[in-house]
């Protein structure tokens, strides 16, 4: 498991959990302020690193090799 | 109801009404040049599809940098929300959203390493020419009624009707800033066409879907602050109607409308802010405006 995989795992946990914490629980605003701003970007963008589409086996060394033209 | 149910409550709704405006905004545009144009559920679709793309970074990126821009992209609109539509509080928090919006431009055109992002991250520098109507509109609002708190701004309109009436110009100035941040725009100097997709270029799958959710919220905050401050308490009804025509209006602007050139568009932008500014200054000093 690469590391932007377990990454995005850890994250997608946390910001899962931060959410429905503050879902269920009456926190101070601020904190609830502090979870919005950071757990549902993180929530969603984590969600997206784990659910988009992969590349096949035999395309994923094409993907890497994918020659450079240089800017 | 709890706070952060009303927050993704309303994060929810941006989303969804942004995008149906901004497809509503590209079909407005089609058809002014008589092309049928796409379904207005395109926008939302297009989300929702690159969301699930394939995603590659470019060997030229900063990773780190490149996936951090577009959660920053989203943490800036979801402080809009809150500032804006959930908490009803200060003008200055919304301007600063602005404020790290440019800089959000300028990182993302400079994170990919793509030639076409480096001109488009120049190019927000200049078009932070943007801000300072926006900035003079704040301030005019600020003079009129005292305060800068949007509930406190909503509840002098209730007393003293709309602000469009007393400071017309400002709200122009406003507009101006609308007319620069709607998609194809005379001023979207970021996105010209000549530099692909500018900043976003290299933001392809996934992080462009992540994005596209960003200006989603983006556009209906934009369009939720200036129905607030200039049109006073408006029910929902109120805000879908306003919402609707000023995405009409714009798309037949920018249907209509060619690219300026960089400078051209910087200056047309500085001198309707100017005109508008000491004409409202004009407009307080002789007593126009009560």
């Amino acid at each position: 498991m690469n590391s932007q995989k377990i990454i995005s795992i850890i994250v997608l946990v946390l910001s899962t959990i931060a959410i429905l914490a503050c879902l269920v629980i009456n926190f101070d605003t601020w904190i609830v302020y502090a979870v919005a701003m950071f757990g549902i970007p993180a929530w969603i963008l984590s969600l997206g690193l784990l659910t988009m589409a992969k590349p096949k086996p035999e395309d994923a060394e094409e993907r890497i090799k994918e020659p450079f033209t240089g800017y | 109801m709890n706070l952060m149910a009303n927050i993704l409550i309303q994060v929810i709704i941006a989303f969804l009404a942004g995008s149906l405006l901004l497809g509503l905004h590209r079909k407005i545009m089609a058809r002014v040049q008589r092309r049928p144009g796409p379904p207005i559920i395109q926008h939302l679709l297009h989300s929702l599809k690159f969301f699930f793309k394939e995603t590659g970074f470019p060997k030229t990126a900063s990773k780190p940098f490149y996936i951090g821009i577009t959660f920053i992209l989203a943490l800036i609109w979801i402080v809009g929300v809150i500032a804006g539509p959930v908490a009803h509080d200060s003008l200055l928090i919304l301007f600063g959203v602005y404020a790290v919006y440019k800089i959000v431009e300028h990182n993302s055109g400079s994170s990919s390493g793509s030639p076409y992002g480096k001109l488009s991250c120049v190019r927000a520098v200049l078009s932070a020419a943007t801000e300072l109507p926006l900035f003079a509109a704040i301030i005019f609002v600020y003079l009129v009624t005292g305060t800068m708190n949007i509930g406190e701004i909503i509840a002098y309109q209730s007393v003293h009707g709309p602000l469009i009436f007393s400071i017309p110009l400002a709200a122009l100035m406003f507009f101006m800033l609308i007319i620069t941040k709607s998609p194809y725009s005379p001023f979207a100097i970021t996105k010209d066409k000549v530099l692909i997709s500018g900043f976003e270029t290299e933001h392809y799958g996934l992080l462009r879907g992540f994005m596209h959710f960003s200006e989603s919220i983006a556009w209906y905050v934009m369009l939720w602050v200036f129905l607030t401050i200039f049109f006073g308490p408006l029910t929902a009804v109120g805000y879908l109607v306003g919402m609707i025509v000023i995405t009409f209006i714009t798309g037949f602007i920018n249907a209509t409308t060619p690219i300026f050139s960089p400078n051209h568009s910087v200056m047309t932008q500085i001198t309707v802010g100017a005109i508008c500014f000491f004409g409202t200054i004009l407009m307080i000093f002789t007593g126009v405006v009560a």
